[in-house]
């Protein structure tokens, strides 16, 4: 063993080391110390919220949805509690094996585990995801008694969607979809929340706005594991407003009653003045129930699969070449651009030519000689041409647009198709030149003058046109009442002359009810007089060549009228289309003279009750 | 005074007792009640179930040293050796016939009884190296020929509780072993030659981590990538010691414990509560208070007569030392999470024995340091 100097040695030599690592400690403690300032002293301030913002959860307070009712108040949509069980990824951490104990009490399908697991990888993992909804109250408590075993795991009470209905009101009402890819572009906190919905189709679109309400919040206390400690503040959420619609839902389904009868077609109705719809009718329809609880892939598939496409909306986005119905936007034209007057006469011998190509008139042998008058009562398509040809197609497609026709209207009518009014500029944009030429040409403007050619309307858009042209005014069309408080503007006058209206009114009361007019199948049993103007717009070249009873189906003409009545007072404007019906008088005009009356009739008995002594509620 | 002139003669009991420096008892003592205190705290306000154990824990320790003190300092010396080797067999065992537990194996268990090797070795290799340089002549402790059995000594153990996967032990180990390598007196050279070896070294130890090791680097650099997992605890700590402010929420009243939003409150992360609760002024007293315990047996050391003895003192303090600030720094953010307690504060019964025989040996040696060795 070492004696005492060498001891010695050691010991000094472990002094002075020892000083040197109690000098490192204190260092280190130092930095340390300074370290725990800056957290603690220094930036104390950013911590306190953060501490705050753990403890307390911020929950949204979806908001009800506002009802839809139709004009005398009848609920149309509204919304019903359903009981449902959602997930928290990041509180329930092992998603997998709380989901697997989950299944043990409510129905839960692998697929559906699947699904669930998928989303939790792909969005945040504070956002809950719907587990299971439309539960019984058993299944529920269930889960909310074996709470402790399934953290993340929340049941709560959900609103859903309900239609009323369905089939009548379907394409009016829409329907409400999933609003995840909404999500991104609204910064609706709201739209976050699982089963969120968004309207997607019809007036549950349009009016989105005001049928959403605004959402509300609660905040709790709450531990690391998301369980409630205390509630701490709330702000209640603002219910959708209620919509209104112009349309009474019993007499919408008497209209779709009647049209059922053809095999594919739309109605469209309008109060004359307001341009309030009264029918919005497409055939075939569907019944959006189903859709109301979220995605369901059989439905769509169903849907997908069946051929006459049950989801277009014909009366808004269907769109077909007018035909005759477009002559008297021809007329109009030309007698503002001054280029004939209605005394004048023009020889119909059945065919026109115009740059080395005929063009044929309906009737094969010609009418003869025919004034504006004439003209439109027997719809000789060779005084057109002529008309269209003295315009030029700008003016054509300006008169067009003037009268409602060409783009979709600016109101809250859901995914309207704008149609076609073409003129040159159209034509380089949307044809190739290999098929037509790069030029618009000449004949294209007086195929154009009887609504053939590329032109494409909506019924809607012709109900419109009709509504102008009897009342003299720009008329917009509204599926849905103001809101209590709110005043629609009224429409402004069309920029052209009463004398050329009033020929042109004349011309479409004697299609109906002078002789040779070829829509006497609208005159109604009652004295009331209608005007109008039939349309038959081809399908197939065949047309020209065969009746249509030889024709298969499918290459049929397709049949259309226009209307409004009563002719001296106008209170209604109306337009029918029959898909491939044949001859326009033949097959849509008793559909328009039988919806006239059903109208009339509702309107009828709506006064009777009205003068009743003993006061009926309305709505 | 009477002592030093009769060396051998054995001294009363309480002539022993007389020379225990009770100042660092006490000094440790305050830390053990502060702990208890906290553990109170994260128990929910409750002495159960950890305050209560805590406390037990620390009394049975108290009495454990002063057990170990009256025993002379040369029985210690005799039994370094074999306590050595007796560790390093217990630890070669814990692969073999060890219990697994959350991943990793570290435990023994046999009739009911369970202990942690590691723990065991943490001590003796302490009292193994101070009996080497004890024995050896002073002047040959940089010798290569003589730095073969204390690097030995040194990574025999580190090498088996790496496989554990133990890395919290691991470094202090190496920390401590190569610490008292410097204080006996090996030359200065060589730890600045082995400190540029390990940055040499650092991209080939990074990629023999395991995953869950590198990932908790990865966070320690951005704890922002993943707030809701392994960057969780960073996070959630610095938010409970930042929201403390200077003089804290009060006690009992930490929102960030109540609430359970600190993992590991009651283990690793206790400081971060006493933070909450006792603002910057609770963090830095109880920082002065773990200064203070290594100050003094530092001192304890340096008065000491035989190389065994300022050894076995200094490895204590060097226990405290290490582990104290490798846990302050991880819970402030500055270290990678390592899953280091803090002595006699945290929740943790196999630490708290190590440490009290740590102390035991250590007041043994400052109560018998005035005589000479045989």
């Amino acid at each position: 063993m070492s004696g005492p100097d060498r001891d010695d040695v050691k010991r000094r030599r472990f002094s002075r080391r020892v000083a040197l690592i109690g000098l490192a400690q204190t260092a280190a403690f130092g930095g340390l110390a300074m370290r725990l300032y800056d957290l603690q002293v220094r930036d104390a301030h950013r911590y306190q919220p953060l501490a705050d913002q753990n403890r307390t959860d911020v929950q949204v307070l979806p908001a009800v949805r506002g009802r839809i009712l139709d004009r005398l108040g009848a609920v149309l949509a509204d919304n019903e509690q359903v009981y449902r069980v959602t997930i928290v990824p990041a509180l329930a951490r092992d998603v997998k094996s709380v989901l697997a104990r989950l299944s043990r009490l409510v129905p839960l399908p692998p697929e559906k585990r699947e699904q669930i697991l998928v989303r939790a990888r792909r969005q945040s993992r504070n956002l809950p995801i719907v587990v299971a909804s439309d539960l019984t109250f058993e299944e529920v408590a269930e889960v909310s008694v074996l709470s402790p075993h399934l953290p993340g795991v929340r049941a709560e009470i959900a609103w859903r969607r309900r239609y009323h209905d369905g089939v009548t009101m379907g394409h009016v009402c829409g329907y409400v979809g999933n609003a995840d890819r909404m999500a991104v572009e609204d910064p609706d906190p709201a739209l976050k929340l699982p089963g969120a919905r968004v309207g997607r189709a019809g007036v549950e679109l349009a009016l989105e706005n005001e049928l959403r309400g605004t959402a509300g919040s609660a905040r709790t206390e709450v531990d690391a594991r998301g369980r409630m400690v205390r509630p701490l503040d709330r702000i209640e959420p603002e219910p959708g407003r209620d919509v209104r619609l112009t349309i009474d839902s019993a007499l919408q389904q008497r209209v779709l009653a009647r049209l059922a009868e053809v095999r594919r077609g739309a109605v469209v109705a309008l109060e004359a003045a307001t341009g309030n719809v009264i029918a919005l009718a497409s055939h075939p329809t569907f019944d959006p129930s189903p859709l109301a609880s979220g995605v369901n892939e059989a439905f769509w598939k169903q849907m997908a699969a069946i051929e006459s496409r049950p989801m277009l909306n014909r009366a808004v986005a269907g769109l077909y070449p007018p035909g005759s119905t477009f002559k008297m936007v021809t007329a109009l034209a030309a007698l503002h651009q001054d280029a004939v007057t209605p005394k004048d006469h023009l020889t119909c011998e059945g065919s026109y030519d115009l740059n080395g190509q005929t063009y044929r008139c309906w009737r094969r042998h010609g009418h003869g000689s025919v004034d504006l008058h004439r003209a439109l009562r027997e719809s000789c398509d060779v005084y057109f041409y002529e008309m269209a040809h003295r315009v030029g197609i700008d003016a054509l497609a300006d008169m067009a647009r003037h009268l409602g026709l060409g783009r979709a209207f600016d109101t809250d009518i859901a995914l309207q198709k704008a149609g076609v009014i073409p003129d040159p500029e159209w034509k380089r944009a949307n044809v190739s030149a290999r098929r037509a030429g790069a030029n618009w040409l000449g004949g294209e403007t007086v195929l154009a003058g009887i609504g053939q050619g590329y032109v494409a309307t909506t019924p809607l858009q012709l109900a419109v046109m009709a509504a102008r042209i009897a009342t003299g005014r720009a008329i917009e069309p509204w599926v849905t009442l103001p809101a209590p408080g709110a005043a629609r503007v009224a429409a402004p006058a069309l920029r052209l002359q009463p004398r050329w209206l009033e020929a042109v009114r004349r011309g479409m009361v004697a299609v109906v009810n002078e002789e040779g007019g070829t829509g006497a199948n609208a005159q109604l049993a009652s004295d009331i007089i209608v005007a109008g103007k039939t349309g038959t717009s081809q399908v197939s070249r065949r047309s020209g060549e065969s009746a249509q009873a030889d024709l298969p189906w499918e290459l049929r003409d397709h049949a259309l009228f226009v209307a409004y009545a009563p002719a001296g007072a106008p209170r209604y404007a109306i337009a029918a289309v029959v898909e491939h019906g044949g001859g326009g008088g033949a097959a849509a005009a008793p559909l328009v003279r039988d919806t006239l009356q059903l109208i009339l009739d509702d309107e009828a008995r709506r006064r009777e009750q009205a003068a009743e002594p003993r006061t009926r509620q309305e709505g | 005074m009477a002592e030093l002139l009769t060396p051998l003669k054995r001294r009363t009991l309480t002539a022993k007792l007389m020379d225990v420096h009770w100042p660092l008892l006490v000094l440790v003592s305050i830390i053990a009640v502060i702990g208890t205190g906290m553990l109170a705290s994260v128990g929910g306000g409750a002495m159960h179930p950890w305050a209560d154990s805590h406390a037990l824990r620390f009394l049975i320790g108290l009495a454990l040293v002063i057990a170990m003190t009256l025993v002379p300092l040369s029985v210690w010396l005799r039994l370094s050796y074999p306590a050595f080797a007796l560790g390093l067999v217990l630890l070669a065992l814990v692969p073999i016939v060890g219990v697994e537990a959350l991943g990793a194996k570290r435990w023994l268990s046999a009739g009911g009884l369970s202990l942690q090797p590691s723990e065991i070795v943490k001590v003796t290799l302490v009292a193994a190296l101070a009996r080497y340089y004890q024995a050896l002549p002073a002047g040959l402790e940089s010798r290569p020929r003589y730095l073969a059995a204390p690097l030995a000594m040194i990574l025999l153990p580190v090498l088996l509780t790496l496989r554990q996967p133990d890395l919290g032990t691991s470094v202090l180990l190496i920390a401590t072993g190569l610490t008292l390598m410097f204080l006996a007196g090996v030359s200065g050279w060589y730890f600045a030659g082995a400190a540029a070896a390990m940055f040499a070294a650092l991209p080939l130890v990074l990629s023999h981590l395991h995953g869950y090791q590198r990932r908790r680097l990865e966070v320690f650099l951005d704890p922002d990538k993943d707030p809701l997992g392994a960057g969780y605890h960073i996070a959630q700590a610095k938010i409970a010691l930042g929201s403390g402010g200077l003089a804290g929420k009060g006690y009992l009243q930490g929102t960030q414990a109540q609430l359970d939003f600190v993992p590991e409150k009651h283990t690793d992360f206790i400081l971060a509560i006493l933070g909450e609760e006792w603002g910057f002024i609770g963090t830095l007293t109880l920082l002065a208070l773990l200064l203070a315990v290594v100050s003094v047996a530092l001192g304890m050391a340096r008065r000491a007569d035989s190389a065994f003895a300022r050894l076995v003192i200094a490895g204590f303090a060097l226990m405290v030392l290490v582990y104290a600030l490798i846990n302050i720094a991880m819970v402030t953010g500055v270290a990678p999470v390592v899953g280091v307690p803090l002595p006699l504060v945290s929740y943790g019964g196999t630490n708290m024995l190590s440490l009290m025989v740590a102390l035991g040996l250590a007041m043994s040696a400052h109560v018998h340091a005035h005589g000479r060795l045989r």
